[in-house]
């Protein structure tokens, strides 16, 4: 082959060069690459389909919204970058392929469409460039994989297993090869060409990689580099196109669900949960049997890589429970697949006799009944696999112990890289067990007894509610409802003894700020929040609406909180019963007062203080800056940062009806106080009752609850505020 | 198995009790009603039973119309009808008035045994199970935190002072039951659904052939005195003289030693 037309000034290459006639093999095998591809989506689709009931959540329409999403977390990454190592490692496979899939598309536009139409453009300056990003992607490809190779199996971090138990498939080694084959061989071909025609062609020095390889290749004969070179050509051809064919049936899968999870991501605020609508009505509650998860709770599984993002924050899975967020989405997958053949079956039958009764005769039914035939044909030559005993998804499984160790934190979801929804499952599954077996830990039982007699998680009365208010001359809404913001104090300001330190601190700084405010009294009733995390979604909404039905009764309008389980129920759940508010956390809120100059700390009251991200406020509603801003505001006050803080923060354990349970082994609380003692903090802040509790035992249980203490950020800027002489430990005997 | 569980509807342990100006009984108002604990008991041991050995659970409740709900709360537990004698005459019964009225709603009923509370939380009187047994001529075991049904006959276990005592009974019997016996079941939502549509029968007492008429009557209802104020021993600084303040103290103040 000539290359005149390729010359200085001219520079480019010859597409098909040494491969002339291989054209339309190349197509033939392409096509059925892709039949492969596309019968292996098929076939999955089919099992989540068949499997998974109608999702009720709309995934659809907001397009603008899911396809920046899509582009920002598929595309660009953004999740994935989060994590260095692994974020860069998988950036440059990512990246390096995606360049030269669009290498290869030019490639293929060049040679089809542009130089027979004559305005060939992989040419001159464009093609140098062209030629040294290709090869730099490719170098990246490999770097990325021997990056991946050292961490799954020289490094391997724990989270890329279970319990210090890699959990490494041959797929995952399957695939990396593949990856790195399809790239050395394409470096082979490029050397073996470029030691051909290196001499017409010097400007292929810009294919670095190719040009170094070909050096080194100095000395072969001409024949021998083009018998090389189409055998290599063969075997590059065949590596991609059996990549293409394999991303269905393995862990490549991930690069169609992935991205399509991240356009499917729920756009409802952070940890909404569905609520149950009819309870009249429905048959059964919660997810009992895998087919009660959803067809997109399903397909969520399938868009999991095992990256172990989220095991590696998991409070839980750190303190040694059994719960891992990545195998309990493994193990949910595991399980459909070992379902999928009987689904499958059922659901051909189903439409075989809807069509045969004529019921569907849609498009869909006729490609459907289509493929169904391609399906048939291949299962007479691919023997079903053998069901495995019935098992029971929850209890089975899913172990009750992980059922019930998840803390409602939130960092799987927040970190995933893969926008799977982990806490919306967990709750599901907790529904089936308290609202269709009422089978839980009876300590829960007691507590959602208290809830439903008194309102309250500890059972003590309702009508003391407003108790700890008695002194301090608030208003109850009966008495004014004209205030301006209700402050709905929650159970642990109510009822728990620290807990209503709390609620005084906060009423007195409203006080000095002369904020218009009221309380409900012993009207108020208990969020709902424990009952909800718990699976009691019954008892949620009944406390849910009573509180809803004295509020709208008031024509409350705002409403301050003190607790981020309240804040979040109110602000995002109740909408669902119809109780819409203007809801501020106190954190917020004191932010707010301190920037409008309506209070001023003039006190110092600890020099170095940590603050504890309460996962309600944090990962739920995005309230970092207020509290951080509020403790900076406080005199000489040093604020230190414990390393796992804002969306990355550790659970102190409470979340998710854990607070009204037994825990058992390592005690997540403690596990946290003891990143908070590490700072070298005097005072750990939280923003948080429960936190504040959970905080304070972890203290104690380490010893240091002379030296240190937790307080929350109304008690620390109440105190800052200087208005209130503190009063010396009374001395009972010499009064 | 016909097992029968009698049920009381009182206030909540922690519920505020106020007693009404002219002394003639609590002021109901605000009040969250709940099914007696003790009874509880029964009717878990009741659906126990029936768990094992098949049959029928039915619940008989003597109170007001709220008492309704109590009966639903059984139901939801997974008993399988109730009946609710409801009559203005017996609001006010007192414990033999109230085993009168049930045991005439029980007579006419197949049973092989009958669980109560070992006793209601609001008056604490303790006697209705005994009179109920006595009423209708069968056994009675009281206060018993284990049992074992055999054929016609049941060993019943109850705590006395150091000890516990095995009772070997006959069936029909009654049961009261006391803390110790099971642990209750938390009702599950299919249970209260279907707990709407149970059969639940509403007697008066003209319709059991009961008078009403009590033996004891309540004369007056007094809220006990408020709790003085704990007192905190200064005399003397050494932990002796602490101790003799003390002793000096329960002694000729509390008068209890
Ligand atoms: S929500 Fe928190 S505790 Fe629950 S699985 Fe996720 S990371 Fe673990
Ligand atoms: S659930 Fe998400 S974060 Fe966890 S392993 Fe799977 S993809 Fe990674």
């Amino acid at each position: 082959m000539e290359l005149s037309h390729f010359k200085i000034g001219h520079e480019g290459r010859e597409v098909f060069w040494n491969a002339e006639h291989f054209e339309p093999f190349l197509f033939f095998f392409t096509f059925i690459a892709l039949v492969i591809f596309a019968y292996g989506l098929y076939r999955r689709w089919l099992i989540w389909s068949a499997i998974g009931k109608a999702e009720p959540e709309d995934r659809k329409s907001n397009w603008k919204v899911r396809l920046k999403n899509l582009v920002i977390d598929g595309l660009l990454q953004r999740k994935v970058l989060q994590d260095r190592y692994p974020g860069i490692m998988h950036a440059l496979i990512f990246f390096g392929f995606l360049l030269l899939f669009f290498g290869a598309a030019f490639d293929a536009t060049e040679f089809h469409v542009a130089e027979p139409l004559g305005f060939a453009f992989l040419t001159g300056k464009f093609y140098l460039f062209f030629s040294f990003l290709m090869d730099l992607a490719g170098l990246a490809i490999l770097v990325g994989v021997f990056m991946a190779l050292d961490r799954r199996y020289l490094s391997k971090p724990d989270r890329l297993g279970y319990r210090g138990k890699p959990d490494n498939t041959p797929d995952d080694a399957i695939a990396l090869l593949l990856i790195a084959g399809i790239v050395i061989t394409g470096f082979f071909i490029e050397a073996l060409r470029i030691a051909v025609t290196w001499q017409q062609t010097p400007w292929e020095v810009w294919s670095f990689v190719g040009w170094t390889l070909a050096s080194a290749l100095n000395g072969i004969s001409e024949p021998t580099a083009r018998a090389l070179h189409k055998g290599m050509w063969w075997v590059h051809t065949f590596l991609a196109l059996g990549f293409i064919a394999y991303i269905p049936f393995s862990r490549l899968l991930h690069m169609i669900t992935t991205p399509a999870n991240y356009y499917m991501a729920t756009l409802r605020p952070t940890g909404t949960i569905e609520p149950i609508r009819d309870f009249e009505n429905a048959e059964s509650f919660g997810v009992g049997t895998i087919e009660e998860f959803t067809w997109k709770q399903l397909f969520d599984s399938d868009a999991c890589t095992r990256c172990g993002r989220c095991q590696e924050g998991c409070p839980a899975y750190l303190t040694g429970k059994p719960l891992s967020p990545k195998k309990l989405i493994q193990d949910i997958k595991t399980y459909w697949l070992e379902k999928a053949p009987a689904a499958i079956q059922a659901k051909k039958e189903e439409l075989r006799a809807k069509m045969a009764a004529g019921e569907e005769t849609d498009k869909c039914a006729k490609v459907l009944a289509f493929l169904d035939k391609i399906d048939q044909a291949i299962d007479k030559y691919v023997p079903a696999r053998p069901e495995t005993g019935e098992k029971a998804l929850v209890g089975e499984v899913i172990s009750l112990d992980e059922l019930w160790a998840c803390t409602n934190c939130m960092y799987c979801m927040e970190n995933c890289s893969a926008a799977i929804e982990h806490v919306p499952k967990i709750i599901g599954m907790r529904q089936y067990k308290v609202l269709m077996e009422a089978d839980f830990a009876p300590e829960l039982q007691l507590t959602y007894r208290n809830m439903e007699n008194n309102s309250n998680p500890w059972g003590v009365g309702s009508h003391l509610r407003g108790e700890w208010a008695k002194d301090l001359g608030i208003k109850t809404l009966a008495e004014d409802p004209n205030v301006e913001y209700l402050f709905y104090v929650g159970c642990a300001g109510s009822f728990d003894d620290r807990g209503k330190k709390v609620s005084i601190a906060f009423a007195k700084i409203l006080q000095a700020a002369g904020v218009s405010f009221g309380i409900l009294g012993s009207e108020e009733g208990c969020c709902g929040d424990s009952a909800m995390r718990g699976g009691n979604e019954y008892l949620y909404q009944s406390l849910a609406q009573a509180n809803i039905e004295v509020m709208n009764g008031y024509g409350v309008k705002k409403i301050l909180t003190i607790c981020p389980h309240g804040y979040n129920a109110l602000k995002k759940d109740y909408p669902h019963f119809g109780g819409n508010y203007e809801v501020y956390h106190h954190t917020e809120f004191i932010a707010k007062l301190i920037s409008e100059r309506k209070i001023k700390l003039k006190k110092s009251v600890a020099d170095y203080v940590t603050y504890h991200d309460s996962c309600f406020l944090g990962r739920y509603n995005d309230i970092y800056d207020e509290p951080r801003k509020v403790l900076k505001a406080v005199p000489g006050l040093q604020l230190l940062e414990m390393e796992r803080n804002l969306a990355k923060s550790f659970c102190c354990g409470a979340g998710g009806a854990r607070m009204w349970m037994e825990e058992h082994g390592e005690r997540i609380n403690d596990a946290r106080a003891k990143q908070a003692i590490e700072t070298g903090a005097q005072t750990i802040a939280v923003g948080c009752p429960f936190c504040l509790t959970m905080m304070s035992d972890g203290l104690k249980t380490h010893g240091k609850d002379e030296t240190m203490n937790a307080l929350d950020i109304a008690e620390i800027v109440w105190k800052a505020m200087d208005l209130e002489e503190e009063k010396p430990p009374v001395d009972v005997c010499k009064t | 198995m016909n097992i029968i569980a009698c049920v009381k509807q009182v206030p909540d342990t922690e519920a505020q009790i106020k007693v009404k100006a002219d002394g003639s009984g609590i002021d109901e108002g605000g009040i969250k009603w709940v099914m007696n604990p003790y009874d509880e008991f029964g009717v878990e041991e009741a659906l126990r039973l029936k768990e094992k050995f098949g049959g029928e659970v039915t619940i008989v409740c003597l109170g007001p119309a709220r008492a309704m709900e109590t009966i639903r709360t059984a139901l939801a537990m997974g008993a399988d009808k109730g009946i609710h004698i409801d009559d203005p005459a017996l609001y006010e019964a007192d414990s033999y008035a109230t085993a009168e009225a049930l045991a005439a709603a029980i007579k006419g009923l197949p049973y092989d045994i009958i669980f109560c509370g070992q006793r209601a939380i609001d008056d604490d009187s303790g006697q209705v199970g005994s009179i109920l047994a006595e009423l209708l001529g069968i056994p009675v075991v009281t206060m018993v935190t284990k049992l074992e049904v055999e054929g016609n006959s049941a060993k019943a276990t109850r705590p006395i002072e150091g000890a516990q005592l095995v009772i070997s009974t006959s069936l029909p019997c009654v049961i009261t039951a006391t803390k110790g016996l099971n642990e209750p079941r938390y009702a599950s939502l299919p249970g209260i659904m279907k707990a709407k549509k149970k059969p639940v029968d509403i007697k008066n007492a003209a319709a059991l052939g009961v008078s009403g008429a009590s033996k004891a009557k309540v004369v007056k209802f007094v809220p006990p005195p408020a709790r003085p104020p704990g007192k905190i021993i200064c005399a003397d600084d050494t932990p002796e003289g602490k101790a003799a303040e003390l002793v000096k103290l329960l002694r000729e103040e509390a008068k209890v030693i």
